[in-house]
């Protein structure tokens, strides 16, 4: 228990899961994505009695959404920042005709209205029902509207309110927005962890509850997310990290109930040999000796005690060994991990190591099948497309992330020796041994 | 012994994957006194339990193979196929984007092999329930022995119905929806009232060709389903072939001394083009939105 994160570092703002809990509605203090009319996503935190800036789709305020539910789009009615619920738009059903894009020249002039023009009417008209006519305005203003297929006057249109209208929709961060989230906008950040390559790796090491998992995440907590997400708070994580101190951002935006932070503990690169001490110089005071502080060296007395036990319950947690998983997305290479953390693999557990460089993977690969101590050593590379699902205009997404990553997978093996095999051999070679001293 | 809970050592009752070789599974049930006789040799249960999972275990005469302790991704790999059945790569994506997790309801439909069954029996244990539905009864049968057997069956609950006629009757229940069937569009209006109706939920269709997912799509887009997307994912299996380092001076040489050469000069590392999987199923995606809709009930604390 003492080795939990200090929650200092994440807050928990609840003590039942989500789902378990199975509260719909938006809570203050949560960590949100906000899906934009530009396309964009915005993540927030819904600090009570403050006001969310949403740059220019305008400003709302936090107290409105407190509450609310999840999945509907929210417009922003006037400048002091309330906000009603309207409806998600669903993909409309788009009839097509048999005109054509022939006689549109869709240069830049086809709109007569400038930008600053729209501007303008934006700023004196804030309301909702102006927005309409605002669009219904830039319509009329574009010279070939008229000759547009249905198709894409329907796409013009949607375009345009897009840009125009002042709404946001809240979506709950689960492991899946949350990934996506961070590899469009900093996929460094998590090396260049792909969702779908995130949920191989959940699934290639049986993530599950009730069960404990070593964890080396240099993807900033991305990697720890996804597997505390999928325990749901029942068993036990232990990341090894860079540093001092554990460095998992992406913690933070789960919302996790404080349960399922509980459930994780961290331990330096260094703390993992048995001989390294846990801190150098530190000893426990006897009640008299910690009287005779003054405060302040009480409260740092105290804060360092925190630490120390923290991290000695931590170690105790590794050496017991045992472990149910060893899943790696690392920037060490892949040997130097093995060698130091196979030990505290049980058997037939699976290890489990991403990269984003097959290159980097390669060692390792040849090592576990060549080895006694691996089996089903595989490495994979994950591969995945989106398409654009419209009536009659279903085709994949013309851009698309390049690569996902590799992963190496196997299970952990012992090389136990056969019994009957062994005594005959020692029994053969000790009679080979006599026969060569008598001679 | 169960799929969703790891043990350290074999006992009696078990059931172990056998591994008797690279791609080479096979599911065996721990019987004291009994011989499993494989291509390798013949294994007698007695030396493995008591042993630690993961442990190489000898035939009399020398061959050997190792016990693993089952899991539902080696499941997918040895389990009787009595339909098509999903593999990892969309087993993976689809648990992620229907965010499955424990305390997750999910339905299914239909069962068939139990592949994808007892992946989310795993993922959504202790508190999560999966509902399957199978409308073949002879499958729908040995699916529910099996996931007894496998120590899922209070987390699964199989019903023999056909969903498309008859659909699930739940209401207010799941937080995902996943139809791996031929006419899934058949089964979308009775999943509506299946999902919890004052949260978002998500539903999957795995279909492999286009024309149903077309016919999918406009069935979820006449129930107001939202956020319709689809993908494809695939696993591409990568190997390490070692490749000599030739030159043209190399080439030149061999034709100089062509004769005393010829027979050495064959090329070692012979690989074979691979074949993989070049297409699933299309996964097609949406979000159910609360029926509540506009009318937002008060803020709790
Ligand atoms: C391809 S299999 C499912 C495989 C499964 N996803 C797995 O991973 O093992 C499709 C199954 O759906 C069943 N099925 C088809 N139509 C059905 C219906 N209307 N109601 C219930 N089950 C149905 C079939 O009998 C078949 O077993």
């Amino acid at each position: 228990m003492s080795a939990a994160l200090e929650t200092a570092t994440v807050p928990a703002i609840t003590t039942e899961d989500d789902i378990s809990e199975d509260f719909p509605h938006i809570k203050a203090d949560q960590c949100l994505f906000l899906q934009l009319p530009s396309g964009n996503v915005k993540q927030i935190t819904l600090k009570p009695d403050t006001k969310i800036p949403l740059g220019k789709f305008g400003t709302f305020k936090a107290n409105a959404l407190i509450g609310q539910p999840f999945g509907l789009t929210y417009q922003i009615l006037n400048n002091s920042g309330d906000i009603k619920p309207v409806r998600n738009t669903a993909l409309e059903d788009i009839e097509s005709t048999e005109a054509n894009n022939r006689e549109i020249f869709d240069s830049k002039d086809a709109q007569k209205l400038t930008h600053e023009e729209i501007e303008r009417m934006k700023r004196e008209f804030p309301d909702e029902a102006d927005e309409e006519s605002i669009i219904k305005k830039i319509i009329e203003s574009h010279s070939s509207f008229e000759k547009k297929t249905e198709w894409s006057k329907a796409k013009y249109v949607q375009r345009k309110k897009k840009k125009f209208s002042k709404e946001f929709t809240p979506m709950r961060p689960t492991l899946y927005s949350v990934a996506e989230y961070f590899f469009e906008r900093n996929p460094e950040k998590i090396g260049f962890l792909r969702v779908d390559t995130l949920a191989q790796i959940l699934n290639f090491a049986n993530v599950h509850a009730e069960a404990r998992y070593l964890v080396v995440d240099d993807t900033q907590g991305l990697l720890i997310s996804a597997v505390a997400e999928r325990m749901g708070g029942y068993g036990q994580i232990m990341g090894i990290h860079d540093g001092l101190s554990s460095n998992y951002d992406v913690l933070r935006y789960h919302n996790f109930s404080k349960r399922i932070l509980d459930s994780i503990s961290t331990l330096p690169w260094t703390m993992v040999d048995k001989d390294e001490p846990t801190s150098d110089g530190w000893v426990e005071f006897t009640e008299e000796e910690f009287e005779g502080l003054t405060d302040r060296e009480k409260i740092n007395y105290t804060r360092r005690r925190k630490t120390v036990k923290r991290i000695e319950a931590a170690r105790a947690v590794l050496n017991e060994g045992g472990f149910d998983g060893l899943i790696v997305a690392s920037q060490y290479l892949p040997m130097s991990i093995l060698d130091r953390l196979l030990p505290f693999v049980a058997g037939s557990r699976p290890v489990v190591i991403y990269n984003i460089n097959k290159e980097v993977l390669i060692d390792a690969f040849l090592h576990m099948r060549s080895s006694k101590e691996y089996v089903g050593v595989q490495m994979t590379e994950s591969w995945l497309r989106r398409y654009q699902v419209l009536p009659g205009r279903t085709h994949p997404e013309m851009t698309t992330s390049a690569g996902g990553g590799y992963i190496l997978s196997a299970y952990r093996t012992f090389d136990t020796p056969n019994p009957h095999l062994d005594a005959s051999k020692t029994e053969e070679q000790s009679e080979a041994k006599k026969a060569k001293t008598s001679q | 012994m169960s799929f969703r809970k790891y043990k350290r050592y074999v006992e009696e009752g078990d059931v172990v994957a056998i591994h008797m070789g690279r791609d080479t599974l096979k599911a065996v049930t721990v019987v004291k006194d009994e011989i499993q006789s494989n291509k390798l040799g013949s294994f007698p249960h007695n030396d493995w339990i008591g042993r630690e999972y993961g442990s190489k275990v000898y035939s009399k005469k020398g061959s050997f193979v190792y016990l693993l302790h089952p899991t539902p991704e080696l499941w997918t790999l040895m389990l009787p196929h009595r339909t098509q059945i999903l593999y990892l790569a969309d087993i993976s994506f689809i648990s992620a984007y229907l965010e499955l997790k424990p305390g997750s309801r999910m339905i299914e439909s239909g069962t068939g092999s139990g592949s994808f069954s007892h992946s989310i029996a795993r993922t959504i244990a202790p508190t999560g329930h999966l509902f399957s539905f199978e409308y073949h009864e002879e499958r729908a049968n040995l699916a529910r022995q099996e996931f007894k057997d496998h120590g899922l069956e209070d987390l699964i609950t199989l019903t023999h119905r056909d969903v498309c006629k008859d659909g699930f009757g739940l209401s207010d229940t799941v937080n995902a929806v996943f139809l791996d069937l031929p006419a899934p569009w058949e089964a979308v209006e009775s999943a509506k009232k299946a999902f919890k109706q004052h949260r978002t939920g998500k539903i999957c269709t795995f279909s492999p060709c286009i024309e149903q997912v077309s016919k999918t799509v406009a069935a979820l887009n006449e129930h107001k389903f939202v956020d319709i997307t689809m993908f494809e994912c695939l696993i591409r299996n990568q190997e390490v072939y070692s490749v000599k380092k030739l030159t043209v001076d190399h080439a030149i040489q061999n034709i100089r001394y062509m004769d005393a050469r010829r027979k050495e000069n064959k090329a070692k590392a012979k690989r074979s083009i691979d074949e993989m999987k070049g297409h699933t199923s299309y996964l097609t995606f949406a979000t159910f939105l609360p029926v509540e809709a506009g009318t937002a009930p008060a803020a709790t604390e």
